[in-house]
């Protein structure tokens, strides 16, 4: 029976052991990694619900802005969304509902962004060389003196 | 005034007169620590998955199930005018640091001899005219992002499970894992990823996954005026990315790597990587 006593102490040993490292473990391992495979499972719902989106696309303007929404969807800007021009929603109106008023490029270069001819555009895409396009000195000419922006066909 | 009479607590009697506990012995307290590591391991495995469940109730996208999906990118270089509503959008949604790029557009100018690709600060600001010392006979801009991959370079290479790819088909980096080691950002043949300056961490393109699980579309696609940028679910039938994978002559980039794209292209010319 003396014999007996280290196989008994070598055991306990050993369990504790065991015991640590499983402890251990869960410490160290994060609690869904391995679920589906080597990576933390947890952080899916975190990048489902990372942040507020902050583009909402037209239809939430059309809710307050219903004339600017019915002459873009009328004319050849209808496949532009609001959002391009005036920046993003979330911008313009804060989680707790307060309203802050966008600021508008109304200059020369917003339009340009789409409609200045440079290579690269497609042939059929309405491009303008600005020279060409107003008669007289360029300087101080805003495509909105003659154009709408939510309906630019003259 | 009476004061009441102050003492020190009384220590009772039984506890301080109480002969020594039969058994403090190594095996005793061997197998007191069994008892409380075994206890310790319950409460473990047990307490924090009990809050798990009450805490993913709350959040939004419960009702989503990532099998369901299987999400695709299309896009249609002949449409791209190169206005770069897509990369703001991209910036604005996403909080892009500035000077890094989720997604990107490229302008390439052609020649028989030679190939000039120009993306002046992502294509962020749009493009102005350019000027090469060759004979160009074509043009065009090709947007680019993560391509997310099916057999992704960049996530066999991670070495501590930061990187992953979902049931949905979406590559993710898990930023609470990511040591910015940076060996995908060289390991993606696309460039699609970078070390953010503020988290020291790995950034991409993750398709808007806050958006897309809330049955939105990624931020550049619902800007994109001229329908260039188009998104689907491979798992409707009718789904028009579906379709045009389905019906129409797609391609996609660097395809010779075999990273399986997810994300598909429309007249792709051949200087395209």
């Amino acid at each position: 029976m003396e014999h007996a006593r280290h196989v008994v102490r070598v055991v306990l040993l050993v369990m504790v052991v065991l015991a640590v490292a499983f402890l251990a473990r869960g410490f160290l391992v994060p609690r869904s990694y391995g679920m589906y495979g080597p990576y933390r499972y947890d952080n899916v719902r975190e990048q489902m619900n990372v942040r507020r989106p902050a583009h909402a696309g037209p239809a939430a303007c059309e809710q307050c802005h219903p004339d600017e929404a019915t002459a873009r969807k009328a004319g050849v800007h209808r496949n532009v969304s609001c959002e391009v021009c005036h920046g993003p929603f979330a911008a313009h109106v804060k989680e707790d509902g307060s309203v802050v008023t966008p600021t508008v490029d109304r200059s020369y270069t917003l339009c340009a962004r789409c409609h200045r001819k440079v290579d690269g555009r497609p042939a059929g895409f309405p491009q303008v060389v600005l020279e060409e396009h107003v008669s007289g000195p360029v300087e101080g000419k805003v495509c909105l003196g003659c154009h709408n922006p939510h309906s630019p066909k003259l | 005034m009476e004061k009441p009479p102050r003492s020190l607590p009384v220590v009772p009697d039984e506890h301080a007169s109480a002969p020594p506990e039969p058994g403090h012995g190594r095996r005793e307290f061997l197998a007191n620590v069994l008892r409380l590591s075994g206890g310790a391991l319950v409460f473990l495995a047990g307490g924090p998955a009990a809050e798990a469940g009450g805490a993913s109730g709350k959040e939004a996208g419960e009702a989503y199930h990532w099998d369901e999906h299987s999400y695709a990118y299309l896009v249609d270089t002949s449409k791209c005018i190169g206005c770069g509503s897509c990369v703001r959008a991209c910036a604005a949604e996403n909080q892009v640091p500035d000077g890094f790029f989720r997604t990107w557009v490229e302008r390439y100018v052609v020649g028989m001899e030679r190939t000039h690709v120009d993306s002046p600060n992502g294509g962020k600001d749009g493009f102005g005219p350019i000027q090469v010392d060759f004979v160009g006979t074509k043009s065009f801009f090709v947007p680019k992002l993560c391509n997310h991959c099916r057999a992704t370079p960049c996530i066999q290479v991670c070495p501590v499970g930061a990187s992953y790819r979902t049931h949905d088909g979406v590559v993710l980096v898990d930023a609470e894992r990511c040591i910015g080691c940076a060996y995908c950002v060289q390991a993606c043949p696309y460039g699609s990823r970078f070390l953010s300056p503020l988290t020291h961490t790995a950034e991409k393109c993750t398709w808007c996954y806050h958006r897309i699980t809330k049955g939105l579309r990624p931020a550049c696609v619902e800007v994109c005026p001229t329908g260039t940028r188009q998104f689907g679910d491979l798992k409707r039938p009718n789904d028009p990315v579906r379709l045009a994978i389905e019906h129409d002559r797609i391609g996609v980039l660097q395809a010779h790597l075999r990273t399986e794209p997810n994300c598909y292209y429309l007249h792709l010319d051949k200087e395209v990587r």
